[in-house]
């Protein structure tokens, strides 16, 4: 029995393994990158990706994709910014965005799973319209924010700032809700087999729909730290923050077909995807070659994930064999 | 829709109705390019003239011809995230060959398409072979074509003087087209013909279709879900070579966000991410054709780019919507 549970974390081990290669090769490369801050700043600077990927957690166990995450940070950020900047009333920015980002989530999820339509399409269309009004209510400018938020995000504590405690509460509910609720059981069945689990009497098009405005919720917290770490709203933030929280959720071992996945595989992979984000670009590479470096890392990584994935798929089967073999020649001795 | 147990009593019921939606899905795209047609011709004054006719064919060529490719993905089930990054790709990759190193044209114009072509036989293998999920797989390799393409422009730009790409916009074939309108008509043409006629036209559709039939039927999917990749790449270096007929000037910026644009064509043509095998390749065209129409008109209408992103997210929405009404749930 043990020996089958070690098997079926070799893909995890794996990617732990990796991301201790990681490090070492960027300390072997860039000696100054490790140091006492590293922790710190990697921290700082991935945590609206952190905060992303877990709610990514839950749409990918239940089998509907989300690519509006990056497109609608940057739309929140900006409507934070513009009620700010024409009330002087930064909850009520704060608050104009959490409702955007809440009704966002709502229709999308009502979308998906009242109409029946592909999530992947869905957020597609929001990845397209919510840039384009990110950028056709600024003109592409940033807008300047500067206030509280500003000082109480960048305030440093033993070289953390808020944005660790805020990464470490998500984890942890997360982790609660996924495990230990009843939220977090359906999700899995949905996404394991949306058929059964809507004749089970879950009420599939509500956790659906849910789950989007989690996603919400999750951008419009991201959103916020972003803003206020930058003191101003970026039109073009979050180019791809999406893609890098799918990455992270896969990466780190749940099956994109859904049913399967952990808060703790996720995170495993946001370290890594954090540690390549962040060892690619202290190496001062153009964005071509941290491009070039960053795609062939997932794609050889996912590669032999796979690999390994079907040897242990393999092993577990074998030892199953054995065992059969060797109940039945117990029967017959 | 739930399994029909009634049998026939209900399917001779269902006949006229199940009809009427066949008709609407085969000519619902025809008509809603022909009501666009209609509208903005009779809101505009400019929008109906033949030059600015001519001119919405030449601004959908580009992504026209990388919709092929996505169309041909889709239809065996996949998903191609690295389209534009592949088509900045080839058009890199020639006009480094023709511009810097002086190679003759032919050389160039090979060189592009192959080094397109050799992405896209990646994203097959990647997929087809070893399994990775080919939203994942072609976000690996767009960011490798993207960064590759970046390397070969050494973070400048390659303006482009060979007659060969300019004539691809300034040479008129008949009525006043260019070459590069005929191009993508007849790429159309013969991709059609090839999905209707082929073995390997049959084979895509079977396998996007439903996978486990067709490999049970003996089909060699791997292989077919290679090739249908491989092509993808390849018709994304032909966008290359014709973009920089279009623009005259190769730079980083350029093709940025293709790939959106050709899934948008497919999607508005009625094609399926979540289910291959559904679709045909000239409805794409179509597809290519109402969002060109749409920008088209936004920009006489002096709408900012920025909103007719905008808008272009509300229209692929709207896409979607209609074709889940006339194509009932799944």
């Amino acid at each position: 029995m043990r020996a089958r549970l070690d098997k079926r974390y070799l893909d995890a081990w794996f990617l732990a393994g990796m991301t201790v290669v990681a490090v070492v090769a960027f300390r072997f490369v860039e000696p100054s990158w490790l140091n006492r801050n590293t922790l710190q700043s990697i921290v700082t600077q991935n945590g609206p990706l952190a905060i992303v990927a877990m709610a990514m957690t839950f749409s990918i166990i239940s089998r509907h994709i989300d690519l509006s995450p990056g497109a609608m940070l940057a739309l929140a950020g900006v409507v934070i910014g513009l009620v700010y900047r024409d009330t002087g009333s930064l909850a009520l920015g704060l608050l104009a965005g959490l409702g955007l980002c809440v009704a966002t989530g709502l229709v999308n999820g009502v979308l998906v799973s009242g109409l029946g339509l592909n999530a992947i399409m869905v957020t597609l269309a929001t990845y397209i319209w919510a840039r384009g009004l990110a950028l056709g209510f600024t003109n592409g400018n940033p807008i300047v924010v500067d206030t509280r938020l500003t000082a109480i995000t960048n305030h440093t504590f033993g070289g953390f700032t808020i944005v660790a405690p805020i990464v470490v509460a998500v984890f942890v509910i997360g982790w609660l809700v996924l495990s230990k609720t009843l939220f977090g059981r359906y999700t899995h069945a949905m996404g394991g087999d949306p058929v059964g689990a809507r004749r089970a009497g879950i009420r599939v098009g509500l956790y659906t729909t849910l789950i989007f405005v989690v996603m919400g919720v999750a951008t419009w917290l991201a959103s916020t730290i972003v803003v206020g770490q930058l003191a101003s709203a970026q039109p073009y933030a979050a180019p791809s923050l999406e893609l890098d929280a799918i990455i992270a959720v896969i990466i780190g071992g749940s099956r994109l077909a859904g049913g399967e996945g952990s808060v703790g595989r996720t995170l495993l992979g946001v370290a890594f995807i954090s540690i390549l984000n962040s060892g690619l670009l202290n190496l001062g590479l153009t964005d071509a070659y941290y491009q070039v470096y960053k795609g062939a890392a997932l794609l050889a990584v996912l590669s032999a994930q796979l690999l390994l994935r079907r040897l242990a798929a393999e092993e577990v089967r074998r030892r199953q064999d054995a065992e059969q073999l060797l109940a039945e020649a117990r029967v017959y001795a | 829709m739930a399994v029909d147990v009634s049998g026939a009593t209900a399917a001779s019921h269902e006949a006229p109705l199940e009809r009427a939606r066949r008709a609407a899905e085969a000519f619902g795209t025809v008509a809603v390019a022909g009501l666009l047609l209609l509208s903005f011709g009779l809101t505009s004054s400019v929008f109906l003239e033949p030059a600015n006719l001519r001119n919405i064919l030449v601004q959908i060529t580009v992504v026209g011809v990388a919709a092929i490719g996505e169309t041909l993905v889709l239809l065996v089930g996949g998903l191609d995230l690295s389209v534009g990054a592949n088509v900045l790709l080839g058009s890199v990759v020639a006009g480094d060959l023709v511009q810097r190193h002086g190679a003759p044209l032919w050389v160039g114009i090979a060189g592009g398409v192959l080094a397109s072509t050799g992405i896209g036989l990646l994203n097959g293998v990647l997929t087809a072979v070893i399994g990775i999920e080919a939203i994942l797989a072609t976000l690996g390799t767009f960011l490798l074509a993207g960064g590759i393409a970046k390397i070969v422009l050494h973070s400048s730009w390659i303006v482009v003087d060979d007659p060969f790409f300019g004539n691809l916009v300034r040479t008129h074939v008949f009525w006043q087209l260019p070459v590069m309108v005929i191009v993508l008509f007849a790429l159309y043409a013969v991709a059609a013909a090839v999905m209707r006629m082929t073995p390997f036209g049959r084979a895509v559709y079977a396998i996007g279709g439903n996978p486990r039939a067709a490999r049970i039927a003996g089909l060699p999917a791997v292989r077919i879900r290679i090739v249908a990749f491989a092509l993808a790449g390849a018709f994304a270096g032909v966008a290359g070579l014709l973009q920089i007929g279009q623009l005259g000037i190769v730079s980083s910026g350029n093709a940025a966000g293709l790939e959106f644009q050709a899934i948008t064509a497919a999607l508005i043509g009625g094609l399926s991410v979540s289910a291959g095998g559904v679709g045909r390749v000239e409805r794409t065209l179509l597809g290519a054709l109402i969002v060109g129409m749409i920008a088209n008109y936004q920009t006489i209408r002096g709408i900012p780019p920025n909103y007719q992103q905008a808008l272009l997210g509300g229209i692929l929405l709207l896409a979607i919507l209609t074709d889940r009404l006339f194509r009932g749930r799944s």
